[in-house]
């Protein structure tokens, strides 16, 4: 397997020595190079037909240098020696007249395989997919005579990934990523409304079939009538339950992104002095997970060849651990967890999370809502943002209800909800038996767009700021 | 910069898709050379060097059309990948209305790339030491003595050069280029209150010319930001006037601006379908695209189909002029075609009951909160989303609440909520203080009867 990396990337150990040497020139602690071959194919139906469509190749390596915490990063989309070697010397700039020294330490290990391909999306042609998207649009179009519009989606990567460090650490991975989208457009008594479903996975060309079309045909009309009568609510500070999946949005925004230990090693999240504190009621874990099998964010590795592994960042409701690469475990002190990630070699890798989610509890997700005497629920979502340092975050919702009494009423959607992270799950007051990771094609964009999932069983949450009129 | 064999190389990859049995094509060559500076609590924290060089291609073979990239540019492996490319479009569905603009609709005028003068021609004869020392320049970090009120817990400065080179040619022998470069900066301070609290605020700048950067006080401008949110105090929710501030009202246009694309309306996912010669807006909206300005960033001489820009008036005293058409979107929608997309859009000042015009008065943030009186001034937006297909936003927001005129307290946890078009609808006035950095022109706004919750 190492010569067929070897092989695309037209470079023997020698070679890798080599840069290694001129990355280290000026004094590095230490060193990686990324090289990486990406290729991806795209389709698109629209008015009924696949009318476009493409494949892209992305081809480069990064080389990346750190002298302590410091990092000077370059990459060449040419693996000729010349070029890499002019990339190295960039790189290497950052250790020039730094005196410290750090030890960064040896972290590879026997990985399993998160993510087997059965099928090569790459020995398949578009002629296996074109077909797929146009049954999806007709049996999207069979579920609602009210559709007037179906836009339907396929794509895929495939990334060979080899990685070398300056600790003698070479591995090397081809990650797969397979993504299908539908949208469809509804018009009833002159009102226009619009859902999306998704499904995305790292996994061969074996996710195309009948039943994903089944599943996301049925997904995509689901709740549609309750969509058209949905109103805003009145908006104000409420009781906000949850329901499984999607609302791991929650979670990422509200605590996810100040875990990652960039941020707390520079001192800008809310959570920087909160390691093994209470910031959860008992009995809440809290996990970011690279070996969810073909999730979109496992992976064997992270992109600094550090094995992907399951890391509780709350435990019994206590911070137990950030979301580290390697420069914030080497400041630290403690072994990476996985999360150094990047979007190509065109980026240095920074801490990231994977597939975020919640543990089960006990509660009944019935009797959570039955709890609830006025409030919202919600379980679909777009977008969402977190200030760092404050610790505000939101997420935008497109559908949910209003809880009356214990009972879900009117339908609501387009509603922001706001709330302060360290607040709110301190304020989750009751947890679910019914764990979902959604799998969607959620993307974080923090400097640089990357794969994640997240998950969560039905939680209340006591107090959020619900947008409303 | 794209040099002579390169050119070369495009022009053969166009002549290679025709030879491999397309109809017509067109390719998009760009190179871009960036350095980047990060600059953590005063120290060099992290320095970044990137050469790219790609070529985007669109294809047009029996009917069909696909679009391809790659940035592995050796004469062996392009051939092989236009011919795979070609082999591939036929397998998509026939769509005859996908076709290159009218000859005569592109742009004849931009054979050097510099036609805009948003090429700094100092931007070579600096070297990575000249460059370490400007962004080391921006920090304030060491100056920065704890204060009654809060400390400086971090300071993050980055200093970014890129210079950026696209050559876009046709097989119909459109060649058009575009050449800018960029210079930015970008500072992020956190702060701790006397209670624990913390507060961020940031502050960037941008401009295509090394000389008219404003680095000095990007870092003062990011603390007194995180400062100024010292202290938030709760509002009621209710009905306020709401004042925008420019360095983030582009958040309010970006709706519109997208719901007059007429892909979105062809798709039936723009509120604005039906809108073209009607009044929409409230009178004294007016949104040019004035895309050929020279020396500001955000023009273009053409647009990525090579059709020729023009300075247009999009929203004229709140009636709707112009659609951004793409020559497939003409064929799909019987829409006359325009351009793909807006460029560099400019919301010209106004103020509710006023000519402005015979005053010629410059409008500030300060004439708009005087004008406004009471109600919340957003310095931010905080997520939030808008529903394409209605109009319905909700948005988180940051900033101030105000009374007769002057700042009083930072706000706290609050959104806003409603329609687009009855908020723009809503429209008390427009500033002429828009960023000069900004490539979107648009001003500090100032909405009535706006739905806060908190």
């Amino acid at each position: 397997m190492k010569n067929y990396y070897l092989n695309i990337f037209k470079v023997c150990e020698n070679e890798l020595e080599s840069l290694m040497q001129t990355a280290l020139g000026a004094g590095g602690d230490y060193a990686d190079l990324y090289f990486e071959n990406t290729t991806y194919f795209n389709l698109m139906l629209k008015d009924g037909t696949v009318s476009s469509g493409g494949f892209h190749t992305d081809f480069g390596v990064g080389i990346r240098v750190l002298k302590g915490e410091k990092t000077g990063y370059a990459y060449s989309e040419s693996t000729e020696m010349s070029d890499m070697l002019a990339a190295a010397k960039a790189a290497a700039m950052i250790a020039a007249g730094q005196n410290t020294t750090k030890q960064y330490q040896k972290v590879i290990d026997k990985v399993q395989d998160f993510y087997p391909m059965q099928l090569n999306w790459r020995e398949q042609g578009a002629d296996k997919f074109v077909p797929f998207l146009k049954e999806l649009e007709q049996e999207v179009f069979q579920k609602d005579n009210t559709i007037v519009k179906v836009i339907a989606r396929m794509s895929d990567s495939v990334s060979d990934v080899m990685m070398y460090n300056s600790l003698g650490e070479l591995t090397y991975e081809t990650r797969p990523m397979g993504s299908v989208t539908v949208t469809a457009v509804f018009q009833r008594n002159g009102a226009t409304e619009n859902k999306t479903a998704s499904r995305s996975y790292r996994i061969g060309a074996e996710l195309i079939g009948r039943s994903l079309i089944e599943e996301l045909a049925g997904e995509v009309v689901k709740g549609i009538d309750a969509r058209f009568e949905a109103k805003r609510p009145k908006g104000g500070k409420m009781s906000v339950v949850m329901g499984a999946g999607a609302s791991g949005i929650l979670l990422h925004e509200a605590m996810g992104h100040a875990f990652e230990a960039d941020f707390n090693r520079k001192e800008q999240s809310i959570f920087s002095e909160k390691m093994g504190q209470r910031i959860c009621p008992e009995g809440i874990n809290i996990v970011d997970d690279g070996t969810v099998a073909n999730n979109r964010g496992a992976g064997n590795y992270d992109d600094e060849g550090v094995p992907g592994e399951k890391t509780y960042m709350v435990e019994d409701g206590i911070l137990r651990s950030y979301l580290h690469d390697r420069i914030s475990a080497q400041w630290y002190g403690v072994k990476p967890t996985g999360n150094g990630r990047r979007e190509n070699f065109r980026y240095n890798p920074i801490p990231r999370m994977r597939a975020t989610y919640m543990e089960s509890g006990s509660a009944d997700p019935e009797g959570i809502i039955a709890s609830v005497k006025d409030g919202i629920y919600v379980d679909e979502f777009s977008n969402g943002q977190v200030k760092i340092g404050e610790g505000d975050f939101t997420f935008f919702v497109k559908s949910g209800y209003l809880i009356e009494n214990g009972r879900l009423t009117m339908p609501v959607k387009d509603i922001n909800i706001i709330g302060n992270g360290p607040q709110a799950l301190s304020d989750i007051v009751a947890v679910g038996n019914d764990m979902r990771i959604d799998n969607g094609t959620w993307t974080c964009g923090k400097e640089q767009s990357v794969p994640v999932s997240c998950g969560i069983p039905t939680i209340l949450v006591s107090s959020l700021t619900v947008g409303g009129e | 910069m794209i040099v002579a064999n390169e050119i070369e190389l495009a022009r053969y990859c166009i002549e290679f898709a025709i030879k491999s049995g397309a109809s017509a094509a067109r390719l998009s060559l760009n190179k871009n050379v960036m350095d980047a500076y990060t600059i953590l609590n005063g120290e060099l924290d992290k320095v970044s060097h990137s050469a790219d060089r790609s070529i985007y291609l669109y294809l047009y073979v029996d009917g069909r059309y696909g679009t391809f990239s790659t940035n592995r540019l050796e004469k062996k492996e392009i051939e092989d990948f236009i011919s795979q490319a070609v082999v591939m479009v036929r397998m998509l569905g026939e769509d005859q209305l996908r076709r290159l603009p009218d000859a005569d609709r592109t742009a004849k005028d931009a054979t050097t790339g510099l036609e805009l003068d948003l090429c700094d021609a100092t931007y070579e004869s600096y070297s990575s030491e000249e460059r370490l020392e400007r962004a080391k320049s921006m920090s304030r970090f060491k100056a920065y003595a704890p204060t009654p009120e809060y400390t400086v817990l971090s300071e993050e400065c980055e200093y970014a050069e890129s210079s950026d080179d696209t050559l876009l040619i046709d097989s119909q022998g459109f060649e058009g280029r575009h050449r800018e470069t960029s210079f930015n900066c970008f500072s992020e301070i956190t702060i701790q209150d006397k209670e624990g609290t913390r507060y961020s605020g940031y502050w960037w700048e941008a401009s295509p010319s090394r000389a008219s950067l404003e680095i000095e006080n990007c870092s003062a401008k990011a603390l007194s930001r995180a400062a100024g949110q010292i202290g938030p105090q709760n509002r009621r929710s209710g009905r306020y006037k709401m004042v925008v501030d420019s360095t983030v009202a582009s958040r309010l246009v970006s709706p519109i601006l997208n719901a007059l694309n007429a892909s979105a309306i062809q798709q039936k996912m723009s509120f604005l379908e039906g809108s073209s010669g009607q009044k929409m807006f409230s009178e004294g909206l007016t949104i040019c695209d004035l895309a050929r300005t020279p020396g500001k960033a955000g023009s273009r001489m053409y647009d990525t189909e090579g059709v020729a820009t023009a300075d247009r008036t999009i929203i004229d005293n709140g009636t709707v002029r112009e659609y951004f058409v793409s020559t497939y979107m003409a064929g799909k929608t019987g829409f006359v075609p325009t351009i793909e997309d807006v460029s560099r859009p400019c919301l010209m000042p106004f103020i509710r009951g006023c000519k402005l015009a015979e005053s010629k008065k410059d409008v500030s943030l300060k004439d708009i909160l005087a004008i406004c009186g009471n109600g919340i001034y957003v310095t931010g937006f905080n997520g939030g989303n808008c529903n394409p297909v209605t109009g319905d936003f909700s948005f988180g927001i940051e900033g101030f609440a105000f009374s007769k005129g002057k700042i009083t307290h930072p706000v706290k946890e609050m959104l806003i909520t409603g329609n687009i078009m009855t908020l723009w609808n809503s429209l008390v006035a427009a500033g002429s203080d828009a960023r000069t950095s900004s490539r979107w022109q648009i001003p500090t706004l100032a909405f009535e009867n706006v739905s806060f919750s908190a």
